[in-house]
């Protein structure tokens, strides 16, 4: 997904899928990585991301019942790993650093 | 009782029970059981007690296979051997060290882990080390701010080390050694070949050199070599006079099987601040930390994933900063102010011994320290260079495998997967360990030098026998890490010192 379609599907409430669970965009921030890493290497993580999986669905980042965190501990505790610029991160995590990557910086 | 060799008359004959080649770590660890006892024990040292260039000039030797450390920067060649420069770090070995692992060649020890139990218990003391306690838990009970990751332990543990302080043999224990009427120290007495009787089946004898050109000659009923793997490697081979191969070597394994503990910076974390505490648990400053944990990954993901054993350890160090290896920061002048620390009895903190970064708390670089692979082709031989004392210069060819390139990639995968599933961090794995092919160009090692006579029941498969005699000669026992059939991912110090102090035990029940 690039940065015109996902603002397109935003504009739409398509991202609503995420947005409805009450959480707006800032629920698809990686706040953890922000945290860790600061804004501008996560940034450079998605961009890298979405160039490695340009077919990924990036919406799927979206929170579930559980939570992001639950999902991304989900995903180091099965594999579902993917390693960017050499950070082992969580497939959730790392499709949230692409949805970041898409906003206005 | 002490005396310099060279103030002997040219052609001297030494005599004892038990005859003991290098004073180093082993040789001063056995020496000092047989203290006090009926026994005459000769303690040959080839240096003196100090440092002395034109004997470490006599452990120059060629590096032939993978870049390696200058060979007479790596050993010290003087009366209490390497310790004059180590660091302290002490840990004992796996009990899937001592397995026999089908994915790993040559794997296996002769023993379990269990029987060095009481020999690892009783080298704490000769090692000024705190209690007999490797597990995590013994040492946060002790300190409750000493806490553990809380890794699922089916993935990962936490190893312990404890730090000697460091103890130097040479100055700590020179008294004893020189004080004691039963051991006999002699020191500048270079052994320069083993003398094997006619069918090669016992040593007759010792051929001793010194640097002003004295030869001299020890007998003794029992001989013990422990002057480091490459040199009793060097030892052995040289010693060709009866057999062309060497002594020990029918079945051409003196000098194979050389191991090294790969030591490299591979990553760097992010630590979450909800995390920072139990740091205190793997943080290190040398000459202050008693014990600290080092990340280690469990024997179950070892087997499952079929891979080496290996530590992580924690430095704090920024993200945009790669730590240096080992060998990196490790120069030969850097070990010489570790030595001239030593020598004025460890006063006050260390020289730096590691690049000095800025500690950051919420960032640190992963180091690793592998085992190496048991492999036949990584060995030292003898080169055509001869030194001052007309000895063939040893000549190292170190090699790796692939089992350790995949080792490392896979311990950082798991690594990175369970810090990120606590929620400790995220790891970011440095290229090297990503890729494959050649190895990176800081290369590094330990200084761990380890498996040149390695122990095998069968003399087919190994130099010693489970008890350290060299196959095949009645008299002939080796000390010190070259028996190691394996080199786990603990320094070698502590279990060679237990290892030494089960062969006493044995050469005591033997000569009775």
């Amino acid at each position: 997904m690039n940065r015109r379609r996902f603002l397109h599907l935003s504009a739409l409430g398509v991202a609503a899928g995420a947005v409805s669970l009450g959480s707006g965009p800032a629920r698809l921030t990686p706040h953890e990585l922000l945290d860790l890493l600061g804004p501008e290497t996560v940034r450079g993580l998605g961009r890298r991301y979405r160039e490695m999986a340009p077919a990924a669905d990036l919406l799927s980042a979206a929170p579930g019942r559980g939570g992001i965190s639950h999902r991304v501990r989900d995903d180091f505790a099965r594999g579902r790993t993917v390693v960017v610029e050499g950070w082992v991160l969580s497939v959730t995590e790392a499709r949230q650093c692409a949805l970041f990557s898409l906003l206005p910086a | 009782m002490h005396i310099d060799a060279r103030t002997l008359p040219d052609g001297s004959l030494l005599e004892g029970d038990v005859c003991i080649v290098g004073a180093g770590a082993a040789g001063i660890s056995l020496a000092l059981e047989w203290a006090a006892s009926s026994r005459t024990v000769l303690l040959l040292e080839g240096g003196g007690f100090q440092y002395e260039p034109a004997m470490q000039e006599l452990y120059r030797g060629a590096i032939v296979g993978l870049p390696y450390y200058p060979l007479q920067a790596a050993r010290l060649h003087q009366f209490g051997g390497t310790t004059g420069h180590w660091a302290g770090f002490c840990s004992t070995l796996d009990p899937i060290d001592f397995e026999k692992r089908e994915w790993v060649s040559h794997s296996g020890w002769p023993l379990p882990r269990r029987e060095l139990d009481p020999f690892y218990a009783r080298a704490q003391s000769l090692l000024e080390l705190g209690p007999d306690e490797y597990a995590a838990a013994d040492w946060q009970r002790r300190d409750p701010t000493m806490v553990p990751l809380p890794v699922d332990p089916r993935v990962m543990w936490t190893k312990m080390w404890q730090f000697s302080p460091p103890t130097r043999f040479g100055t700590r224990y020179r008294n004893a050694i020189v004080d004691a009427r039963n051991i006999h120290l002699y020191t500048h007495a270079n052994v320069c070949e083993l003398e094997a009787n006619e069918a090669v089946r016992a040593i007759d004898g010792l051929r001793i050199r010194t640097l002003d050109g004295k030869e001299l000659r020890a007998r003794a009923r029992v001989y013990v070599l422990a002057c480091c793997s490459i040199q009793n490697a060097r030892l052995l081979l040289a010693s060709n006079r009866r057999a062309a191969g060497g002594l020990g070597n029918a079945h051409d394994n003196v000098g194979r099987f050389f191991m090294e503990h790969i030591e490299m910076p591979c990553a760097h974390l992010a630590l979450a601040r909800s995390h920072a505490r139990y740091m205190k648990m793997y943080a290190l400053e040398l000459g202050t930390t008693k014990a600290r944990g080092e990340m280690a990954v469990s024997a179950a993901v070892q087997r499952e994933r079929r891979i080496l054993n290996g530590t992580v350890s924690l430095e704090p160090g920024g993200l945009d900063e790669t730590a240096k290896s080992t060998f990196e920061w490790g120069t030969p002048a850097m070990l010489d102010s570790l030595r001239a620390w030593g020598e004025r009895g460890n006063p006050g903190p260390p020289p730096a011994t590691s690049p000095g970064s800025t500690p950051a708390p919420l960032s640190f670089h992963l180091l690793t320290r592998l085992e190496q692979a048991p492999n036949p082709a990584s060995r030292v031989m003898l080169g055509t260079e001869r030194d001052a004392l007309g000895m063939p210069r040893a000549m190292l060819d170190w090699r790796l495998t692939d089992l350790e390139r995949r080792s490392f990639r896979v311990i950082y995968e798991v690594v990175g997967r369970e810090l990120g599933r606590i929620g400790a961090g995220r790891v970011q794995v440095l290229d090297w360990v990503r890729g494959e092919g050649a190895w990176p160009g800081n290369l590094s090692g330990g200084w761990h030098h380890m498996g040149t006579t390695r122990m095998h029941v069968s003399p087919r498969e190994g130099v010693v026998d489970p008890h350290c005699r060299v196959h095949d000669l009645a008299n002939l026992y080796v000390a010190g890490a070259s028996v190691y059939p394996t080199a786990g991912a603990a320094n070698p110090t502590l279990t060679l010192v237990a290892m030494v102090l089960r062969l006493s035990d044995h050469l005591k029940s033997t000569l009775s």
